[in-house]
């Protein structure tokens, strides 16, 4: 055979093979976010790890090498070996390590021990509950934070004015239940219940009850089946929950900083002035956990078993009879409990705004309107001193309201961007499940979702803050940062709803010669319509009051997340409270508005 | 083992750094790391740099030094007639006194324009705005207004970042020349002052009371307002540690009994850190705040804590200005508190003064413009009245603070409307010279903070810090 005719056979050949590949859309989507989530990932994480080893002007690292510029590993040897190694990082990664493990578990027994009753018992007043008992999610975390200071502090124990505690009962509550690990354990852990709640609860409704029954008619103790059957179970349910809440705990700022407890993060924020390379490895710390947070879920996930028995065809749903009395006993006590973590915290941000000065409760003492005021609502005016800390009221101040436009833009850029990416990337990892790139594809996509908001938040600063770009309070830089860090909401949705489809459908669309826009906007899409729309939503929601991953990228003012912190900061709690009333109502009107037009909602989304 | 543990971690991250590719160092354009005055740290514009040496916006502002306020509002409205100015600062009072500006320039030209925009960046993010701002040929922000003097002075003029403009006219009103100052400019002024909650019976008339035994001071944590340290840091200069020595020799027996023991352990400390004679009395001081006081978010809540009838005994240390807001009601007054150093017998030092500094940016894109606004914001009443309004902060410049205490009257601020009865005592501000004297407000110097920010400070970071919780 001519050996040229060979050579220009396998050229052929291989054009073939290329032309036949990137024929397939899948293949250039996984391709394409391949490329553009490594440089998104590893850039930032690149640029901190560089800002580890540069010399700042004036700071420790400047100090210690009596350079001004260049390059050293003083920051290394001095944050794990000098004298305050113990204050400056083995304590705050205890305490931080503590944080993320105790939120897990409150988030895991509350909402799970919740999604057990409204799913598997005939508990009274379910729909109700299961709607209110999502709301600590859709408020900031550090809200509940404000409110449990403002409940339990008191002169006697915290050193500060009394709370409503204190100042109406006279019960002054101990300062480990004010201040530090518990507090913030139990205020994150009702933050994010809900992630269990829904993840726990998806899988109890589902739940093929056969398996129970015949462990009943096999008698085997009620323990015994709870231990063996139901809590393996909803073993995927838990990791995934402890997947999503632990990076989340971890990175989170505001609770830890307003209950008083050291962490990584509010000792990033301390250190970052003098010790600058040193708060950077803090943020790689933060990193590495995430890192080891996805490898340990990858391990889970191969030896995690089968439960082929979950299959939902059965419809089998066996509810426990709590009895005539139980059933409204046990209602009442969690209608109790959700009033304190959903409804008093509402009622008590619209109280606020009423009083003459901050944390002022006078009116409940003495029963006098005179000691209530709307001026925090109407002055529209900041120029005479009339007790506004120089702000106009909530409806006239501009940096509010712009605010609050800023946040409704970064959060609609972010939804649609990560909604539509990482939808797109569930569809293509769907279709290529052997694929080791679109398994790297996926990890790398989920990756920003498990390292802690905070480096997040201060990798992007770094990458985007040298004398090319310089994208420092921009929405720019919001936008490209909310995007990546919440695509992983919309491609886990994605990816579960899209491996339920089966091929055929899309097969005989291609046999017909559709073509791939058509076969998504006409078939897929809708098919999946809810599952998608709720990938679209949770970013959006999440953005909306979003603090640790935005607080380092822009000044506070810009978005409505950090102009409610700085409030809160300041102690103007009336402007936070309303600011939080206007998020609520925001999310809540978005949640109706989105669940009456496409039947999709909040509570379906979390997680996939 | 934890070294070999650092150099390990060290080693393994060596890769990323060389993927890194090309480093970026700070531009030290600027030459303008010379010496400096004792109050406010070093010059760029002022002092010995040659003029070859100097930049662009050095200068400009070399020329803009020896102009009237006219003049320059008249160079500014050539350079950004219909452009956007950003500044950046800690005080979100620039955002109130640009429209006064561009309403100045406008009698001059009324056909003048200028869009603006003000940051207030937090958690000290301003100093790492600054500097990558720095970065760029031409940068974002035309000037800053910043606090916290160690920092300026060793982040940004020792780096050639910012550039310190005198407009002449503030200068004459000091009795100096742009030539012959030193230091940076300050457009005012604050003061962090002792309060307490008087529904008690506990009094405070001296400054150790506020250390001793059992007492937890309401303060903003020295990690969240850096500024907090200087004061920390100033306490330990030869002048400051006399006025705590003097102060505890006025204590009766008994309580002197009482501290004793720490001035006496910390003799060995002082020496070490290089401190004067009256070091101990100092770090002692520091001791017992750091490992004392009640860390708080900020001065808001702090006030709020205070004014309340429910603080009983409660004091602190905040800005005197959080005092303007508090509204009346059954149970908080601006009567339930009291202003330390205002009681007759007080003896020590009565609280903190710190500095807002102006600064010109060194790659301004509109640096003609800059000096004009801190021109008009550090000689004329208009342009400090976004500041003028309030109690505890000082124009710098003598006779606009003399005009301002006529506007305002704030000395007699808390005084009825008859002038005579006296309605809210801890509302009269004794104003600038009686603090900085009979007041014994202790002054923030950038230059002696950055001396000691490594020796002191980081003494300081090794005490353990009070925790309520």
């Amino acid at each position: 055979m001519d050996p040229t005719t060979i050579r220009v056979n396998t050229a052929a050949i291989r054009r073939n093979k290329i032309k036949t590949y990137f024929s397939k859309p899948h293949n250039v989507i996984l391709l394409l976010m391949g490329i553009v989530l490594t440089f998104s990932t590893v850039a930032p994480i690149i640029a901190i790890v560089e800002d580890t080893f540069k010399i700042h002007p004036g700071t420790i690292d400047a100090h210690l090498t009596g350079q001004s510029s260049g390059y050293t590993i003083v920051n290394y040897v001095d944050l794990f070996t000098s004298r305050m190694a113990k204050t400056n990082l083995w304590t705050p990664l205890l305490n931080t390590v503590l944080l993320a493990v105790g939120t897990c578990v409150v988030a895991i027994l509350f909402g799970g021990l919740f999604a057990f009753l409204i799913t598997r018992t005939n508990l009274a007043w379910r729909k109700y509950l299961s709607s209110i008992f999502i709301f600590p999610y859709i408020m900031p975390q550090w809200t509940l934070a404000v409110v449990w200071q403002n409940m339990f502090n008191s002169n006697a124990v915290t050193g500060t004015s009394n709370g409503l505690l204190a100042a109406t009962l006279g019960i002054n509550m101990p300062i480990w239940w004010c201040k530090g690990l518990f507090p913030s354990l139990v205020v994150l852990g009702l933050h994010y219940a809900p992630f269990a709640y829904i993840l726990i609860g998806g899988i109890f409704r589902n739940m093929d009850a056969n398996l129970e029954e015949a462990a009943t008619i096999l008698d085997t103790p009620k323990w015994k089946i709870m231990c063996r059957i139901t809590l393996p179970m909803v073993k995927p349910a838990i990791l995934s929950t402890i997947l999503l809440v632990f990076g989340s705990a971890m990175g989170s700022y505001p609770v830890p900083h307003y209950l008083g407890l050291t962490t990584l993060a509010t000792k990033y924020i301390s250190m970052n002035s003098k010790y600058t390379g040193e708060a950077s490895i803090l943020a790689i710390i933060m990193m590495v956990f995430g890192v080891a947070i996805m490898f340990l879920n990858q391990l889970s996930l191969q030896s995690r078993k089968g439960y082929t028995t979950v299959t939902g065809k059965s419809g089998q749903i066996s509810k426990i009879n709590l009895g005539r009395v139980g059933k409204y006993v046990i209602a009442l006590v969690l209608v109790v409990v959700t009033f304190f973590t959903s409804i008093f915290p509402i009622v008590s941000f619209a109280f606020e705004t009423f009083l003459p000065n901050p944390g002022d409760y006078s009116f409940l003492y003495t029963g006098d309107p005179d000691n209530l005021t709307t001026k925090w609502w109407t002055t529209d005016e900041n120029v005479t001193e009339n007790g506004m800390y120089g702000q106009k009221g909530i409806l006239h101040n501009e940096t509010i309201w712009n605010a609050f436009k800023g946040t409704i833009w970064v959060s609609v850029c972010c939804s649609l961007l990560a909604g539509t990416i990482g939808t797109l990337i569930g569809y293509a990892v769907s279709k290529n499940r052997r694929s080791k790139w679109a398994n790297y594809v996926n990890s790398v996509a989920f990756l920003p979702y498990l390292m802690p908001s905070i480096a997040v938040g201060v990798a992007f600063f770094i990458l985007f803050s040298n004398e090319h770009v310089n994208l420092f309070n921009t929405y720019t830089i919001l936008i490209i940062v909310g995007t990546i860090k919440y695509i992983p909401f919309a491609s886990r949705s994605s990816l579960n709803s899209m491996l339920q489809l089966s091929g055929e459908i899309e097969e005989a669309a291609i046999i017909q010669n559709i073509p791939w826009i058509k076969r998504m906007t006409r078939i897929i899409i809708p098919i999946q319509k809810s599952s998608i729309i709720s990938g679209y939503l949770l970013p959006f929601m999440t953005c909306l009051r979003e603090l640790s991953l935005f607080m380092l990228l822009c000044v506070q003012g810009f978005i409505l997340a950090t102009t409610l912190d700085y409030f809160d900061e300041m102690g103007l709690y009336a402007f936070s409270s309303g600011i939080n009333l206007i998020l609520i109502i925001t999310i809540l009107v978005c949640n109706t508005l989105v669940n009456k037009v496409t039947g999709a909602s909040l509570d379906k989304g979390i997680g996939g | 083992m934890k070294r070999f543990l650092a150099l390990l971690l060290a080693a393994s991250m060596s890769l990323a750094l060389v993927a890194c590719g090309g480093t970026k160092t700070p531009s030290s354009s600027g030459s303008s790391a010379s010496s400096g005055g004792s109050s406010g740290g070093s010059s760029a514009s002022s002092g010995s740099t040659t003029p070859e040496n100097l930049t662009e916006t050095q200068k400009i502002i070399q020329q803009a030094q020896t102009m009237t306020l006219e003049e320059l509002a008249q160079k500014a409205i050539e350079e950004s007639n219909g452009k956007t100015f950003y500044g950046v600062g800690n005080s979100s009072r620039g955002k109130s006194a640009l429209p006064l500006f561009i309403e100045y320039l406008q009698t001059i030209d009324p056909n003048y324009n200028m869009e603006f925009d003000w940051q207030q960046p937090k958690n000290n993010k301003i100093f790492d705005q600054l500097t990558a701002d720095s970065l760029k040929d031409t940068g974002t922000f035309a000037m800053t207004l910043i606090q916290d003097g160690n920092q300026i002075e060793s982040k940004m003029v020792q780096t050639g970042i910012l550039d310190t403009f005198i407009p002449k006219d503030w200068a004459d009103a000091n009795g100096t020349t742009a030539e012959e100052y030193e230091g940076y400019l300050p457009l005012q002024t604050l003061n962090k002052i002792f309060m307490y909650n008087n529904t008690g019976s506990k009094t405070y008339d001296n400054c150790w009371d506020f250390v001793a035994e059992g007492e937890h001071a309401l303060f903003m944590d020295i990690d969240s307002e850096i500024v907090g340290k200087n004061f920390l840091y100033m306490l330990t200069r030869d002048d400051y540690a006399a006025w705590l020595k003097e102060a505890f020799e006025a204590l009766p027996a008994e309580e002197q009994a009482y501290f004793q023991p720490t001035i006496t352990a910390m003799e060995s400390e002082a020496a070490d850190l290089g401190l004067g004679a009256d070091g101990a009395y100092a770090l002692a001081w520091i001791k017992l705040w750091v490992e004392s006081y009640n860390a708080q978010t900020d001065d808001g809540p702090i006030c709020n804590t205070l004014v309340d009838k429910s603080a009983t005994d409660q004091f602190g240390l905040l800005v005197y200005s959080k005092l303007r807001s508090v509204e009346e009601s059954a149970s908080v007054s601006k009567n339930n508190i009291t202003v330390a150093a205002y009681n007759d017998g007080y003896t020590g030092i009565g609280g903190f003064g710190y500095c807002h500094y102006l600064f010109v940016t060194d790659n301004s894109p509109l640096p003609w413009t800059a000096c004009a606004f801190i021109a008009y914001m550090t000689c004329t009443a208009d342009g400090f009245s976004a500041w003028g309004k309030d109690i505890g902060g000082y124009s710098s410049n003598p006779a606009v603070a003399a005009e301002n205490e006529e506007i305002y009257h704030h000395q007699t601020g808390g005084m009825a409307e008859d002038g005579t009865t006296v309605e809210f005592a801890a509302l009269n501000d004794a104003g600038y010279d009686w603090w900085t004297t009979d007041g014994k407000l202790v002054l923030e110097d950038p230059q002696y903070c950055a001396s000691v920010s490594f020796s002191v400070g980081s003494w300081i970071e090794m005490l353990t810090k009070y925790s309520a919780g």
